[in-house]
């Protein structure tokens, strides 16, 4: 079993990368990395998780300059019900466009989403959601929110913004394309979700490396970010 | 404007004993209260003839300690705000200690330490003949996003005309500013450099001009060392100022540019300092001192560390090493220089933000960035967790493949060093974060460490 890094010597920041390995390492599937310059495995490969991290403001366009020609595959991935996780601005790859003051940077718009970003505006807090029954806890640090229609979304948010500040759904779902805003090691702080993943990559019974520790960091984050006198963001 | 400015002088200074009768010595206050005044403060206080500033994500504030200590050994009247803030505030707070009240200064250069953000609130009204960028690296992943963006930050705001001392062994930082002026210092090979990236955190992975695959003639850590594109044949620029023959053993290192070279007494071992001191002495050589008068100022001077202390108590000695909080950087060069030294070592982990835990909860990504790998070593034989942020650390040890048996957990800080072995001929490094709470909390838990230690030793 793989799981496909896609570019991960630019959509490496915030400890994203960590996402991947932690489930390659509590399901034992190898760890495939793909470059700029190469051709993504999940093309011609049977790939049960396809991951995407956060990256710069340039990572973003050379990202996206590399992947347009493949985003008709990950359509048919899609379609056929494969599993992609896009954490923090790689969310922004599918979306239409990223507007910073008066520039219009387009984007692979498979989503009808767009970005507004303000270099000078950073925009950090916690979150607390839900993703069916179960609490999603995380961090968002980000120098841009994305408006537009996202549904449902990926999550559900109870404290925190959503696609932005204004709404409550977080993130972008299409069949088993997911993508987030939340940056870091989503998969690490919500083990219950990492399991769902590794449930959704055909693993039959899963069982997370280290998981009665990171249950215990878990339990304490939720209990935490549910106590309505913490403070929810960073100035 | 020449009216307010004067007031908010006046005002500010006014300030000054009488914090000092209140205790709050050693605040920002004055050079917030002139700034509030006098949005333009900092463009009309007066200043020294010559000012170097020192910017970077690590070692701005040592190496400006260092070019400080070196030109008041060599009887210079110097002006620096290494004892408050790198902030504009803290510039304007360290400028106004250095004028009279009739707007003189009473220095003849002033060392000032610059924090990256605060570039375009201090920039447009000082500008120094030198700034020093010591490297750029991930930081507080909510102040500073990305080094990509500090540099383009710094582009955007150092001053034209300053002469930029720049690390050529960092392909970040010695690319900002490209019109200006400048000069680089970097290390030769050492017998510890690798090739490939070992460390998590990588901050630049690709050539900076056409995204083609950097090759690493050596590395020292991280992004940094001497790179070249394979594709377009771009690399690090060459050195100006050239450190190398550094040996440990003698605690010396040579430094050689174009008028020369001299050998200079290490006042560290750690790689860090030994670029922290390689700075200083470009910026002196570049301030027009010769080599021989630079190293006979290296001679007189001593690190005077906050970040570093041991003290044997007892049978045990008790280790205190700043380890920044929220900085992957930071932290893995403190594991890795800890990992490194000798003997049998304990490590009780608190480089929780406790300042962060009043407003929100940590941000804990940077855990993940971080080598705690380095705290996988059969000498470090047990570790104490604790604090907020403690269960992460559990998690984040075993993930790092710590084994479990090595690994105890407290919540508050002070019932943590109970749990300390503290076994006769063994080190406790007490690794702690740099926020003001949490230095506080981390020197009440060595004064109970120390006791500890004492009571164990008799
Ligand atoms: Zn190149």
């Amino acid at each position: 079993m793989k799981i496909e890094v896609i570019y991960p010597e630019i959509c490496n920041l915030y400890g994203d990368l960590m996402n991947a390995e932690y489930l390659a390492r509590s399901c034992g599937a190898e760890l495939v990395n793909t470059g700029l310059k190469e051709k993504p495995r999940f093309l011609s490969e049977e790939i049960p998780l396809v991951f995407m991290g956060t990256t710069t403001e340039r990572g973003q366009e050379l990202a996206r300059d590399a992947f347009a020609p493949w985003l008709d595959g990950l359509k048919q991935r899609t379609q056929a019900g494969g599993l992609t996780l896009l954490t923090g601005n790689a969310l922004e790859l599918f979306g239409e466009y990223v507007q910073e003051d008066g520039n219009r940077i387009p984007m692979l718009g498979l989503f009808p989403i767009h970005a507004e970003r303000r270099m000078m505006a950073r925009y950090n807090s916690l979150y607390l959601g839900k993703y069916g029954e179960m609490d999603i806890v995380g961090f968002k640090s980000q120098f841009s929110h994305s408006y537009g229609d996202n549904g449902e979304g990926l999550f559900t948010t109870t404290r925190g913004a959503g696609l932005n500040p204004d709404v409550k759904a977080e993130g972008l779902r299409w069949n088993n394309l997911m993508a987030t805003y939340l940056v870091g090691p989503l998969t690490i702080v919500n083990p219950p979700f990492a399991k769902e993943l590794l449930r959704l990559m055909g693993v039959e019974e899963p069982h997370l490396e280290f998981e009665e520790a990171a249950m215990d960091a878990y339990r304490t984050r939720v209990e935490e970010f549910s106590d309505p006198n913490r403070g929810f963001t960073y100035h | 404007m020449k009216l307010r400015f004067i007031l908010a002088l006046w005002a500010a200074k006014l300030s000054q004993p009488l914090l000092k009768i209140t205790g709050h010595k050693g605040t920002n206050f004055p050079g917030e209260l002139a700034l509030k005044l006098c949005p333009e403060f900092l463009r009309y206080i007066a200043k020294p003839a010559r000012i170097v500033a020192v910017t970077g994500t690590d070692g701005k504030t040592s190496v400006t300690n260092l070019i400080c200590d070196m030109l008041e050994a060599s009887g210079q009247r110097v002006l620096s705000n290494r004892a408050g803030a790198n902030t504009n505030a803290g510039v304007a707070t360290c400028l106004l200690s250095g004028a009279t009240i009739f707007n003189r200064t009473k220095f003849d250069v002033a060392a000032l330490e610059v924090d990256e953000r605060s570039a375009a609130r201090v920039y447009p009204y000082v500008k120094p003949q030198l700034i020093a960028v010591t490297n750029l690296f991930r930081d507080s992943i909510m102040r500073n996003g990305h080094p990509e963006f500090i540099a383009s930050f710094l582009t955007a705001n150092l001053p034209a005309g300053s002469k930029l001392v720049l690390n050529a062994d960092d392909l970040i930082s010695s690319s900002v500013a490209p019109d200006n002026p400048r000069v680089y210092f970097g290390l030769d090979r050492l017998p510890t450099d690798v090739t490939d990236c070992v460390n998590r955190l990588n901050d630049l992975r690709i050539c900076p001009k056409c995204a083609g695959k950097l090759e690493y003639e050596y590395r020292r850590y991280h992004h940094i060392g001497r790179a070249r594109c394979v594709d377009c044949g771009f690399r690090s620029p060459d050195y100006d100022y050239e450190g190398k023959d550094v040996d440990l053993a003698n605690m010396t290192m040579t430094v050689a540019d174009k008028s020369g070279s001299q050998t200079y007494r290490l006042l560290s071992d750690s790689i860090f300092n030994i670029y922290n001191l390689l700075t200083a002495v470009a910026v002196l050589r570049e301030m027009g001192m010769d080599h021989q008068t630079i190293a006979g100022l290296a001679e007189k001077i001593d690190i005077v560390s906050s970040r570093f202390q041991a003290e044997k108590v007892g049978q045990v000695e008790v280790v205190m090493q700043m380890a920044k909080d929220r900085n992957a950087l930071a932290c893995s060069r403190a594991f890795d220089y800890v990992a490194s030294r000798p003997g049998e070592k304990e490590i009780l982990l608190m480089m929780n933000n406790l300042s962060d835990e009043v407003e929100w909860s940590e941000n804990v990504c940077w855990l993940y960035d971080c080598d705690f790998e380095f705290l996988n070593n059969e000498q470090i034989t047990h570790i104490v967790t604790t604090g907020p942020r403690g269960k992460d650390y559990n998690l984040r040890l075993r993930l790092a493949g710590v084994p479990e048996e090595r690994i105890s957990w407290a919540r508050k800080e002070m019932d943590a060093a109970d749990k300390l072995y503290l076994r006769p001929g063994s080190s406790v490094y007490i690794l702690y974060g740099a926020d003001n709470r949490s230095l506080d909390m981390a020197f009440r838990v060595r004064e109970k460490v120390v006791k500890l230690a004492e009571e164990a030793g008799k």
